[in-house]
């Protein structure tokens, strides 16, 4: 790690924890990765960082979802021909009777 | 004559005039590939028993004079990233490595309407995340000019198939560029078109707002031939839209912009040098030509790699263990998930999810997330601003020529730079095309990148058509052979 790698580390610490957002994102790392993705996303951070500087006229303006702001609408309540209940477990690593398997939820 | 090096339209004619049999074409792609999969490993999956049944099925209607499709019998490459019923859709991740697809994506049925063949499967950067195809789980593509340099990335297998001519024409998928800039290091023609003109239905989702399918051919009339067959709305894409094409002028009453941020640092000579070349055409041919300034264009990268893995982290949470793809064990179903993800993802792969999981995470969504979107609406108005003094904008498609593999894996912001030029019309949701126009120094073709207002594909098509017949680019990879 060189000088500038290692301020940046030391800035982004208080709010940057690689354990907590592998949580989340529910991934588990080893230690090995969590040293290297926790230095990549570092300097990525960094660079995208020009980006809270900045000041933007479209502040107040509505956030979009669609980039030609096409209007999402609601589909008709109808049927319509969709996979089979055997297609869509087929390539389910667990089934039984009809049902995806999942190990307990507790131990 | 090379029937491989023919455009669409010509092999349609001779198959119509009974001078060509789609099987003699099929055949002859199916000894491309097995003369170039070994030194470029384009596909992941060929299929070859299937096409000739197929193949015979076209020379039965060509024979008695009912086929009806441009595209019959035409071998296309899809990326595989794209559902075909029956078959493996990996996304080059080992995530998916066994996961057969049980129905076709919109833009496959469509293609299977009008009898098109599938040559296989193309690699690509795992989940289409990537600029060099070197992040597929199964291995490396190499480009078929120049066996050491990457095709580019993400749809690099559908661009090296179509160069070393071992398909006639692919779809790729372009979330920021990933159509463009492997037609641009492939000497081919890569487009993407407004989103929302082409159903997502059937495309593995990587970032939904971003993600568009088009073409990689060798002309722009063959884009223009697979955009009509793909387009149209759908009712299984909420975001797709009616493809009312807008007519905008492409003789020299159009006028042309050179987008100045994409002109300056971080720009190659060479490929500054192929725009300058073809506007210089452009004006002779009476055309006005000027320059044009879209400032937040240089923030392009950051906004992306904000929105970009917050959408991704987003999508691939259905990658869990439980419904489809890899499962390895744990105790609980939370352990269960973590080891799964831990092994099925690869590391360019793991580094947008946490980085978009960040972005989104309490307390830094609107530093980050929010005000991205805040910043992508400021580039579609500079785009509308742009278009209101001019009809289609210039720049490289590229920053620079293909680079060695290897030689951008280590840091991956180097990577993502490359990206520079096309990430603006996917950001905006822009139609977008890169044309080959010439060839550097180490004998590595680049391309020139023409944007247009949305919804106006068709026009942008036909003033693409224009440059590439004024530019005379007919060179061929060789690089593979």
């Amino acid at each position: 790690m060189n000088y500038f790698q290692a301020t940046l580390r030391k800035k982004l610490s208080k709010d940057f924890d690689i354990q907590n957002i592998a949580k989340l994102a529910s991934i588990n790392l080893s230690e090995d990765e969590q040293k290297e993705l926790d230095n990549d996303l570092s300097i990525i951070l960094e660079h995208v960082k020009a980006l809270s500087d900045l000041k933007l006229d479209t502040e107040q303006k509505e956030i979009f979802i669609h980039p030609l702001e096409k209007e999402l609408e609601l589909q008709e309540d109808k049927l319509v021909e969709s996979l089979t209940h055997e297609e869509a477990l087929s390539n389910a690593p667990e089934s039984k009777d009809g049902k995806f398997v999942v190990p307990p939820s507790m131990e | 004559m090379d029937i491989t090096n023919l455009p669409i339209r010509k092999l349609n004619t001779l198959f119509s005039k009974k001078e060509l049999k789609p099987s003699e074409l099929y055949s002859q792609i199916f000894d491309n590939a097995a003369n170039s999969e070994a030194s470029l490993h384009a596909h992941l999956t060929l299929f070859e028993d299937e096409n000739i049944k197929k193949a015979k099925e076209s020379d039965l209607r060509f024979d008695s004079g009912t086929s009806e499709s441009l595209l019959d019998g035409i071998p296309i490459a899809i990326k595989d990233n794209i559902n075909i019923k029956g078959y493996k859709t990996t996304c080059s991740s080992k995530m998916l490595s066994n996961y057969t697809s049980p129905y076709d994506a919109t833009v496959i049925k469509k293609l299977n309407e009008r009898q098109t063949l599938f040559t296989g499967k193309t690699n690509l950067d795992e989940f289409a995340m990537g600029s060099s195809t070197e992040n597929s789980a199964f291995g490396l593509t190499r480009n078929p000019w120049d066996t050491d340099f990457v095709p580019g990335g993400s749809s690099g297998g559908s661009a090296a198939s179509v160069g070393a001519r071992s398909s006639v024409a692919a779809l790729g998928s372009d979330t920021g560029g990933s159509i463009r800039q492997p037609a641009s290091f492939c000497g081919l023609v890569g487009f993407k078109p407004t989103y929302g003109t082409v159903s997502r239905y059937g495309l593995i989702a990587f970032a939904s707002s971003l993600d568009q399918i088009g073409p990689i051919t060798k002309t722009v009339d063959d884009s223009r031939i697979i955009f009509s067959a793909i387009s149209g709305d759908d009712p299984r894409d909420a975001t797709s839209i009616v493809n009312n094409q807008l007519d905008i002028p492409s003789d020299k009453t159009a006028k042309i912009g050179v987008i100045k941020e994409l002109m300056g640092d971080g720009i190659s000579d060479e490929a500054r040098n192929e725009v300058n070349k073809v506007t210089e055409i452009l004006k002779s041919s009476g055309y006005e030509v000027k320059e044009i300034s879209i400032p937040i264009i240089e923030l392009a990268i950051s906004i992306y790699y904000l929105i970009a893995p917050a959408e991704c982290s987003a999508n691939l949470a259905r990658f869990d263990g439980v419904r489809y793809g890899l499962r390895v064990d744990g105790k609980t179903s939370y352990e269960m998930m973590e080891n799964t993800r831990a092994e099925g993802f690869g590391k360019e792969v793991k580094r947008r999810i946490l980085l978009g999981t960040y972005a989104l995470s309490a307390g830094y969504y609107d530093e980050y997330y929010g005000k991205a979107l805040q910043a992508r609406k400021e580039m579609i108005e500079g785009f509308i601003k742009a278009f209101n003094e001019v009809d289609y904008l210039i720049s490289p498609t590229t920053p620079t020529q293909a680079f060695k593999a290897g030689e951008k894996t280590s840091n991956p912001l180097e990577m993502y730079m490359s990206d520079l030029c096309t990430i603006p019309a996917n950001l905006a949701g822009l139609p977008a095309i890169s044309i080959p126009t010439g060839v550097t120094s180490d004998n590595l073709p680049l391309g020139v990148q023409v944007m247009s207002r949305a919804l106006s594909d068709d026009s942008l098509l036909n003033f693409s058509e224009i440059i590439e017949k004024e530019v005379q680019f007919n060179q061929q990879p060789k690089g593979w052979m």
